[in-house]
């Protein structure tokens, strides 16, 4: 019998010359991906895990079942009842916006497992996909339940199936990287960009602000999933280095769409529950900081690594690491009815460490808090005032990212509106309309929530368009934690009276 | 035939969709995303719609001042 160091390299470097058909036709540029190279470019294609089916079992069932023991010891409903209210809103952020947005990439690795143009490629790819299903199955597993708790929850099935404006946004992101996507634009994309860059923001930063605020369960099931994705984010630097060495305008254009894409989702999923809905003596360092050790730096190492320059809107990109996520939640705030979780209001000891940590135009998002503070001031506070201090009129998104139009800053919006082939479009940002117009046929049909509501596909009417389009109820929209009910709120109406 | 319109108010967070009238003055405009986003921003007396990077004369109507469906439009401080 072979022992392992005999039969797994040819298992796993098992590449023929084809006689009936053409290269060409097993691995289309179309699905394969570009530069289309004759194998004899790729069988380099190397790994270091080198992983045997045996052992990828052996490994996922152990990880498995710590996951299973925290679960057992620690998460269940009266464990989680006891986590703290913005906390649990976050969890609620996490349980839509994952499990679903992995099982795309079960798609995209399954592209890769057959038109990988190497078989240790392919073969990589593939327990990348039962990777992603198991990111898919662990955290509906992990948080469905506690719709017994919160029907909130239901969200964890239910997001991608929705007309939720943020689901638009998650689906027009993860079906072009993953879903629609071409096996090497795919790894470079997902392995590269996201998954050594991005993904540390949730399963490292995550993972500790869990551990401050004494969610074991969540910070179990995150650096279990990291785990995985150290592994198989290996795939996309070798993939990388071959198309650098064939055409490297091509790389550099991959990298700096995908880093902006990867920017404007993550800013949002990651950057609200660091700086928002975490409680501030269980923020260890800021999204900005968090961002500036562990993405930026690595980043760019990664550029050095395969002589890429930075992106040619590196200057603007950190500007927005001061601004862009706190534009996001305040206008979330103010439309929070349109989402499925709840919003707190940041009180002065919360803003004063924003302005600590984000002084550069904390003074204009200063003022729109203490607006808004003002107007629950106003009406008062209760369930029955939430829509008095909720937006009336429609926000408006971006035809890229079909996220708010609220970049730039409070002072000047950097929205931008383009005339292309004789229809009008608008974009959050230079990247967004810069991305859009070097791929337009994959972007021009798509529309974002207002054209759809122009058009008559969706309600104008906010309380239609919750219900009707974005499937939400009273029960499960978002509303102020505390309607609007806040000791420091209290002791302001005390001092005025 | 209500006119839609992106309207972006200085201070403001979101830029929002305001349905202007053709006939409607820029001042009633300006009035109008205002009132949208009091929320967020307090009102303010003096203030200046911009339009393709020029200042408007508030006195103009939505037509007068050429604006089109899906147009940006600021409100700014006067």
């Amino acid at each position: 019998m072979l022992g392992r160091e005999e039969w797994l390299p040819l298992a796993r470097k098992l590449d023929w010359d084809y006689s009936y058909v053409r290269e060409e036709e097993v691995f289309p540029e179309v699905i394969s991906g570009r530069p289309w190279l004759p194998h004899s470019e790729w069988k380099d294609w190397e790994e270091s895990f080198k992983t045997s089916y045996r052992e990828y079992v052996d490994n996922q069932y152990e990880k498995d079942m710590a996951v299973q023991a925290v679960h057992d010891a620690v998460g269940r409903i009266e464990n989680v009842q006891k986590l703290a209210l913005p906390w649990l809103n976050s969890l609620k952020v996490h349980a839509a916006a994952l499990p679903l947005a992995e099982f795309t990439g079960v798609i995209g690795n399954l592209r890769g497992a057959r038109f990988g143009r190497d078989s240790a490629w392919r073969t990589m790819a593939t327990f990348g996909a039962l990777d992603e299903y198991r990111h898919t199955q662990i955290p509906l597993l992990l948080f469905h339940p506690l719709l017994r708790l919160d029907s909130q929850f239901d969200w964890a099935h239910k997001f991608y199936h929705t007309n939720n404006w943020f689901a638009i946004a998650a689906r027009h992101f993860f079906d072009e990287l993953t879903v629609g996507q071409n096996a090497i634009e795919f790894h470079i994309a997902t392995n590269v960009v996201l998954e050594t860059g991005f993904t540390n923001l949730q399963f490292v930063g995550l993972a500790s602000l869990a551990r401050e605020s004494s969610d074991h369960m969540f910070e179990r099931m995150v650096t279990s999933i990291q785990t995985d994705e150290a592994r198989h984010a290996q795939i996309g630097h070798p993939v990388l280095a071959t198309v650098m060495k064939h055409d490297p305008a091509y790389a550099q254009y991959l990298v700096d769409k995908w880093f902006w894409r990867n920017w404007r989702i993550f800013s949002i999923l990651t950057g609200l529950s660091i700086d928002y809905l975490t409680a501030p003596d269980q923020r260890p360092y800021s999204f900005k900081e968090f961002m500036e050790e562990w993405i930026i730096d690595q980043f760019l190492r990664t550029l050095d690594e395969f002589g890429l320059d930075k992106p040619w809107y590196w200057d603007l990109f950190m500007d927005e690491l001061d601004i862009y996520h706190h534009m996001i939640y305040a206008s979330a705030y103010s439309y929070r009815a349109t989402l499925w979780f709840n919003f707190v209001v940041p009180g002065p000891a919360e803003r004063k460490w924003l302005r600590q940590k984000y002084p550069k135009y904390w003074d204009d998002m200063d003022a729109v808090w203490e607006q808004i503070s003002e107007r629950w001031r106003t009406v008062g506070p209760g369930a029955e005032n939430e829509f008095a201090v909720h937006g009336t009129a429609l926000p408006t998104f971006c035809d890229l990212c079909q996220l708010p139009l609220s970049a730039g800053t409070p002072r000047k919006n950097t929205a931008r509106v383009l005339v292309h082939d004789g229809r009008k479009y608008i974009f959050c940002s230079e990247p967004c309309q810069w991305i859009f117009l070097r791929e337009p046929e994959r972007y021009a049909n798509h529309k974002d929530v207002v054209k759809r509501v122009l058009s008559g596909e969706a309600p104008a009417q906010l309380p239609n368009l919750l219900t009707e389009y974005f499937n939400l109820t009273p029960e499960t929209w978002g509303k102020d934690v505390h309607h609007g009910d806040y000791e420091w709120l209290r002791a302001r109406k005390d001092s005025a009276a | 035939m209500p006119v839609p319109l992106y309207g972006f108010l200085q201070g403001d967070t979101v830029g929002l969709l305001i349905l202007a009238e053709e006939g409607e003055t820029l001042q009633a405009l300006a009035q109008k995303l205002q009132d949208a986003a009091s929320l967020r921003v307090a009102g303010r007396d003096q203030v200046r719609i911009v339009y393709n990077d020029k200042t408007m004369d508030l006195t103009m109507t939505v037509a007068q001042a050429g604006l089109q469906a899906l147009d940006r439009f600021d409100v700014v401080s006067g």
